[in-house]
């Protein structure tokens, strides 16, 4: 079996099986937890309005707090835009997709895909750079902060060598690497913060109508 | 008296009442706790109070670092320690070894809570946090920070280490029902004093609808706001009381996470409101007063509640709605700004009452840049005035919230809150800051419109 048939067979199982197991996992070990009752009374009852307009409205908090985190949000926005636009809208991925799904989608040409990964995995290093000297970050971050870094990285970095054909003579087993990068990917998916991806939106909810009881738009 | 002289007087009560909380840490009762019984019960308490909301915000963190730039703490002094997320790393490390889905993994590969960490963020979650909100605000996936810092505070309460002060205000409260001294002769001191003046304040009344409360920074500091209560309470023709046994507001366990302490206030405030069959409880101008009561005080006893907590400017804004309370305009062109106490806006969602009650004063209301949800904290809410290594980090706060006054080039700042009163005032006397501070109740009972009335009979 070659490393491109691992990628492609029992390692994208494995992988698939531990990221769905460890979803499940995880968001169950959470929410089943018990919850407390709140007994004062509420202010108003527009919590299921104001737990949606939190979903909504943490994207783009329109208020002066914004000034001071533009940096991130404009580069988070744009890594993660970059990052899911090569990953779906890369020609030679939609065959792959279509597989699964069962449905494709027309592809962008590919020297702006490969341009895009660029600029995205040329953000996401600046970030990870940003995180080991900024005065906050330094602190705050963790071995899960930087592996998901660098995992999110992984799969951009094998993907344009891949494409620029850096190592021709084992383009099948730098594809196959460039699909264990995803897979790596998927596998720590349940287990460190790129979690977020499945409690975020439930989270800006939670907070909406919490703080929607005592009258307050958060 | 005249505003000059009642000034001067409040400024040297202040400076008095400054000088006894200083000696405050010294009346604490001591801890002597060895240092895995400190670890036990603070991860006791994580334990009991990790529920499914609060895993799912431990669960949902990006590390991204937004909510510094939220905290008036970071901001004044550029120290990434804290970070709000920062404060919540116990939590978290308790979450995941002890209740977390891969708790097993954890335990293998962290270390458990440690006596020394539990020391180490006493500063983070008492000196460094006032438990503003400001941060809940701003984090994009909306994890609710305050509530993790106050539960925090809880666990190390639980094992002895809330700061000195707090745990001298606990111990008193818990004695005596009051705090800073000031008991009910006081306060039949200063209704005496209301009497001479002319002013109805009744007191123990068996049966009234209103039971209003007061608080210590007014018995001691700020009489005329007990003396402007009790003149809005007559003036909307209410049947009103205070009550001797329970007429203290604030509530120290609310603010040092003693919660047996914020049990038993909450608890005497309940039970002399159901004495008198009040069907409300009015709250004064005592910003976690309002919370502690209205929004904690049903969870803290395990009852709910048969009457309605109003924060006095709430009953401000209420009362003008419903024509009760009518106001005479002040001079045209009077340039002020509002000063939303985080504990009554942020966490008590009182923003338009203390407004309309401006409005009806005619005021020229100049907002700061930061208002309403994302206003600045005064730097010393949530107990952090009353200790005392806090104080460089409470002047830096000050310089924020100096700055966005000043910019609005009002000629005197509103507020609705004793302790960010003297916040500023503290902040004020450091910093040769000289714009007014001034109470909503005190503005609104020199400008009632109609003579006042009283219902009822007065003790």
């Amino acid at each position: 079996m070659t490393l491109l048939d691992f990628a492609r067979g029992p390692a994208m199982f494995w992988a698939m099986t531990i990221m769905v197991i460890g979803i499940v996992w995880r968001l169950a070990g959470a929410v089943l937890l018990a919850r407390r009752r709140d007994r004062s009374v509420p202010r108003g009852d527009n919590r299921l309005v104001a737990g949606l307009r939190a979903v909504a409205m943490r994207s783009v908090p329109p208020h002066e707090l914004e000034k001071s985190i533009t940096f991130q949000h404009i580069t988070g926005y744009a890594w993660h835009l970059g990052w899911f636009a090569t990953l779906l809208f890369f020609a030679p991925h939609i065959p792959f997709l279509k597989s699964i799904l069962g449905f494709g989608w027309p592809g962008l040409p590919n020297q702006a895909i490969v341009l895009l990964a660029a600029v995205t995995l040329a953000i996401l290093v600046a970030l990870l750079v940003r995180r080991m000297i900024h005065p906050v970050l330094k602190v705050i971050s963790d071995f899960d902060d930087y592996v998901s870094s660098l995992l999110a990285c992984a799969p951009l970095v094998t993907g344009i060598v891949t494409y620029a054909h850096l190592f021709a003579d084992r383009h099948e087993t730098m594809i196959g690497l460039h699909i264990l990068s995803v897979e790596a990917l998927m596998v720590w998916l349940p287990f460190g913060k790129i979690f977020h991806c499945i409690t975020g939106l439930p989270l800006r909810f939670q907070i909406g109508a919490t703080y929607a009881r005592r009258g307050v738009k958060a | 008296m005249n505003t000059t002289a009642n000034a001067a007087e409040e400024l040297a009560a202040f400076k008095k009442l400054a000088q006894g909380i200083a000696q405050l840490a010294s009346a604490a009762p001591p801890v002597d706790l060895p240092a895995a019984e400190r670890v036990t019960r603070a991860k006791h308490v994580f334990i009991q109070k990790i529920d499914a909301q609060v895993a799912l915000d431990l669960e949902s963190c990006l590390h991204c670092g937004m909510c510094a730039e939220a905290c008036h703490f970071y901001e004044g002094t550029g120290q990434g320690r804290y970070a709000p997320i920062h404060k919540l790393k116990l939590l978290r490390k308790v979450y995941r070894r002890e209740l977390g889905p891969f708790r097993l993994v954890h335990r293998l590969l962290t270390r458990d809570l440690t006596a020394a960490e539990l020391e180490q963020w006493q500063e983070l979650v008492f000196d460094s946090c006032t438990e503003c909100g400001r941060c809940d605000m701003i984090c994009p996936v909306g994890v609710h920070l305050s509530r993790g810092v106050h539960i925090t505070r809880q666990a190390l309460a639980a094992a002895g280490l809330a700061p000195a002060e707090l745990r001298a205000l606990d111990a008193e409260q818990k004695r005596t029902g009051a705090i800073f001294g000031a008991g009910v002769e006081l306060l039949r001191s200063a209704l005496d004093t209301l009497r001479a003046q002319g002013i109805q304040a009744p007191l123990d009344k068996p049966r009234a609808d209103y039971l209003v409360l007061t608080t210590a920074p007014d018995l001691l500091i700020y009489r005329s706001s007990i003396a402007a209560t009790a003149r809005i309470m007559n003036h909307l023709g209410v049947d009103w009381t205070f009550a001797s046994n329970a007429f203290e507001a604030a509530n120290s366990g609310a603010l040092s996470g003693d919660e047996a302490a914020q049990r038993q206030a909450t608890q005497r405030i309940v039970d002399a409101a159901l004495a008198c069959g009040a069907k409300f409880v009015v709250v004064p101008e005592c910003g976690h007063a309002y919370p502690a009561l209205r929004w904690e005080g049903p969870n803290a006893i395990g009852r709910d509640f048969p009457f309605e907590v109003l924060a006095i400017s709430e009953l401000l804004g209420r009362e003008i709605d419903s024509g009760r309370l009518r106001l005479k305009p002040l001079a045209p062109g009077k340039r002020v700004t509002f000063h939303d106490p985080c504990k009554l806006g942020r966490k008590g969602g009182v923003f338009d009452e203390p407004r309309k009650a401006l409005a009806a004063l005619g005021v020229e209301l100049r907002e700061t840049a930061s208002k309403g949800t994302t206003n600045y904290c005064c730097g010393g809410g949530a107990g952090v005035f009353l200790i005392g290594r806090a104080a460089p980090l409470r002047a830096a706060a000050f310089r924020i919230k100096r700055d966005q006054f000043d910019a609005t080039g009002a000629e005197s700042v509103v507020t609705s809150c004793q302790s960010c009163r003297m916040s500023f005032a503290a902040g004020a006397q450091q910093n040769n800051w000289n714009v007014p501070v001034e109470s909503l109740v005190e503005l609104v009972a020199n400008n009632l419109a109609a003579p006042e009335t009283t219902r009822g009979p007065t003790t």
